[in-house]
């Protein structure tokens, strides 16, 4: 997938000036945020099932190799078969040449973020195959080739007749509705014949079970079962930090994923695979193969700080929370993973240089960190993500200070450490502040500090410091 | 593209173990779940209410013969002339073909298909209605835990329009572990399970509500306090 996140600013900006982009920000985050409130209440000890959430989390980004061998040696003996991808080029040809070896001239995919990251679609595209998506939300945004605005409903802001125009255009809508049910009908009309005559289903994973080498995915429409039991070939794109330790606590993190993403105590299905079907069933995929992503995550591993990220379950309730999410919505987060979530996968992923404005669209308020089910400390990060930027870390591609800040900077440290300096500093501060001031308040002092005071006045500053009063007072008791 | 993924396999395997790691504590304390509290009376009832608030429709009947009388109706209702029926224990005693012949409802079985390609079709296009059993039914989200197999076939849940279950009373368990538990403890582990909780939904267009995007619009639980 391209990424975008150097127009950060400019995209954000278009979205705050966007009515329906404002309009749906006005109430799906907020009504996620409580519903998952709400479901949270039917846990005999909501904070302890928090805290047990975070400590699967931390076992599994600790013992992270342990757990992918477990894994891959019980998918194999599930009859699963295993690819390793280190990087998006190298899954993506083995899906396409998997794809082209069964004769598949399209594929249907379940909504997956990682298939996202992968540029999957296009990938396929090139090699001559269709992918079609098959989740409502993510077929809309495909047909319009838009990336998704929300994690969990990824064309929640599309307005309905773009959506009638798009499926009468493409040949979804044979007559011109705006009913949003009978455009859903028309979509699963339309899929139908997809899903009926398919040769190899593409979903993600939402869970890999280390103890039995089984893979959970969770949805609500029902196109990710249809993908794991029409087609003759499955293939789950799991990066690889999914895994997790049993199936107790897959089962937990199923709980808390499901309530936080959407309110619900569970999606209306969840489906566990274990090895493609055995011999007399008469559906299901004849072969399972599971590609185990790396794409820059190993590298993330052994920063411990990055390590973190990890951590994450992809459930989406920290973009409801979010007080940036919720002016500027997910389109100017420019990668695959919106909101915090991106905020701290992506510069891990592709590194500073695109991603500068990206950490730094954050307040550090910590609800993100407050709401999150993985235990992920995402403002830390953020402040790590710049000073790493600023100490040109070469690993995450840090771009150093912009001259002028590293100027100030220098020379503020200057004065700062040299007593004489810094009285002298403050003086010429002192003047050139009050040469501005209105009144009490000090409304701006000159070109370069119109940002600082732009949300901030200042007031009036005293003619003299402290510490010249003091002084001042003490020679005239000497005197006496 | 063999050797590709052991490579690959290699270089992260050892690149993530010579990263510098910390032990892991132990979990902190965890309170059972409160469903393990309830009897099977008010197991059934929070099943019910569960399945209920996340659109499942839910009936109650004495016995295999109140049952049939049931779904006769339903099917009346509905208009269903044309129904798929899986094999698994619950249903397999029912003896659906004879039922179907006296209520007017065609019924197929996967085992009536002489290969897969015409199954799918049928399951797709040609039946209005899924008849399958459970084998459980979780209380504390209503949600219905079906084993895939050759007498239960993943599709006959999923594709068509409406899914029947029926669930014998003792099937309501409290809790998901419950049931894994006991599926995941025979030595080899089922292909596929699934957990239903309520028909198909999406809410994607407008934030609109809207059922049977792919799989049933409708899912009907039938109880069957005697088995």
């Amino acid at each position: 997938m391209k990424l975008t996140t150097r127009q950060f600013k400019q995209t954000a900006r278009a979205e705050l000036n966007d009515a329906r982009t404002q309009k749906f920000l006005q109430i799906l985050p907020q009504r996620l945020s409580a519903l998952r409130q709400a479901a949270y209440q039917s846990f005999t000890d909501a904070d302890a099932t928090h805290r047990f959430g975070h400590a699967i989390r931390e076992e599994v980004i600790q013992r992270l190799p342990e757990l992918l061998e477990d894994f891959e040696k019980n998918a194999l003996a599930n009859g699963a078969q295993i690819f390793w991808a280190r990087d998006s080029a190298a899954a993506n040809h083995y899906i396409a040449s998997l794809a082209k070896a069964k004769g598949a001239r399209y594929v249907t995919k379940g909504k997956s973020m990682v298939t996202e990251e992968l540029g999957l679609n296009e990938a396929l595209a090139l090699e001559g195959i269709e992918a079609w998506e098959t989740d409502l939300g993510e077929f809309i945004a495909q047909l319009l080739g838009k990336p998704p605005f929300h994690i969990v409903g990824p064309a929640i802001n599309i307005a309905v007749e773009q959506i009638r125009d798009i499926f009468l255009q493409k040949g979804v809508l044979r007559e011109p509705t705006l009913d949003p049910v009978a455009l859903g009908k028309a979509a699963r009309q339309f899929l139908r014949s997809k899903f009926r005559d398919l040769q190899m289903g593409i979903t993600g994973v939402n869970m890999a079970v280390a103890a039995t080498g089984t893979v959970i995915n969770v949805e609500n429409e029902g196109n990710i079962r249809l993908n794991k039991s029409s087609p003759r070939t499955l293939v789950c794109v799991m990066s690889l930090e999914k895994v997790v330790p049993t199936l107790t606590d897959a089962l937990h993190m199923l709980r808390v994923l499901c309530r936080s993403a959407t309110g619900q105590k569970a999606g209306a299905y969840l489906s566990f695979d274990s090895g493609p079907r055995r011999p007399g069933e008469i559906d299901g995929p004849e072969e399972l193969h599971i590609v185990i992503l790396d794409n820059g995550r190993s590298a993330m591993y052994a920063d411990p700080h990055t390590r973190e990220a990890l951590r994450c379950i992809r459930c989406g309730a920290c973009l409801n929370t979010c007080p940036v999410y919720g002016q500027v919505g997910g389109y100017p987060y420019g990668w695959a993973y919106s909101g915090p979530m991106g905020q701290v996968l992506t510069p891990a992923l592709q590194g500073l240089t695109d991603t500068g404005d990206l950490v730094r669209a954050c307040t550090l308020c910590h609800r993100c960190k407050i709401i999150c089910p993985a235990g992920i400390d995402h403002p830390s990060l953020l402040l790590y993500y710049r000073h790493q930027d600023v100490q040109k870390n070469p690993r995450l591609g840090g771009r150093g200070a912009a001259l002028g800040e590293w100027l100030g900077h220098t020379l503020f440290s200057l004065a700062g450490t040299r007593y004489g300096y810094w009285r002298l500093f403050t003086k010429l501060a002192r003047l050139a502040a009050n040469r501005q001031r209105r009144g009490d308040w000090i409304h701006g002092i000159s070109a370069y500090t119109q940002g600082w005071f732009q949300s901030r006045d200042l007031p009036a500053l005293p003619e003299k410091s402290f510490h010249e009063r003091w002084e001042e007072s003490k020679k005239a008791e000497d005197k006496r | 593209m063999k050797d590709s993924s052991i490579n690959s396999r290699e270089e992260i395997l050892t690149r993530l173990k010579a990263a510098a790691r910390a032990p892991v504590g132990p979990r902190p304390v965890l309170p059972p779940a409160r469903e393990y509290a309830l009897d099977a009376a008010q197991m059934q009832k929070l099943f019910v209410e569960q399945l209920k608030a996340q659109g499942g429709v839910a009936h109650s009947v004495s016995d295999s013969a109140a049952l049939r009388a049931k779904l006769a109706e339903i099917c009346r209702q509905e208009g269903i002339s044309r129904a798929m029926a899986a094999t698994d224990e619950v249903v397999e005693t029912l003896d659906l073909k004879a039922w179907g012949a006296a209520a007017g409802v065609e019924i197929f079985l996967a085992s009536d298909f002489p290969e897969r390609n015409a199954y799918t079709q049928a399951v797709f296009d040609q039946v209005q209605a899924g008849i399958t059993g459970a084998d459980f039914a979780v209380a504390e989200s209503g949600t219905l835990v079906l084993v895939h197999n050759s007498r239960q076939p993943r599709l006959i849940s999923l594709a068509p329009l409406i899914h029947f279950a029926v669930v014998p009373v003792q099937r309501i368990v409290p809790t998901y572990e419950v049931a894994l538990e006991k599926i995941f403890s025979a030595g080899s582990y089922p292909s596929q399970v699934s957990l239903i909780t309520g028909p198909s939904m999406t809410a994607d267009i407008q934030a609109t509500p809207f059922r049977g995007m792919h799989g049933p619009q409708k899912l009907v639980v039938v109880i069957v306090e005697t088995w």
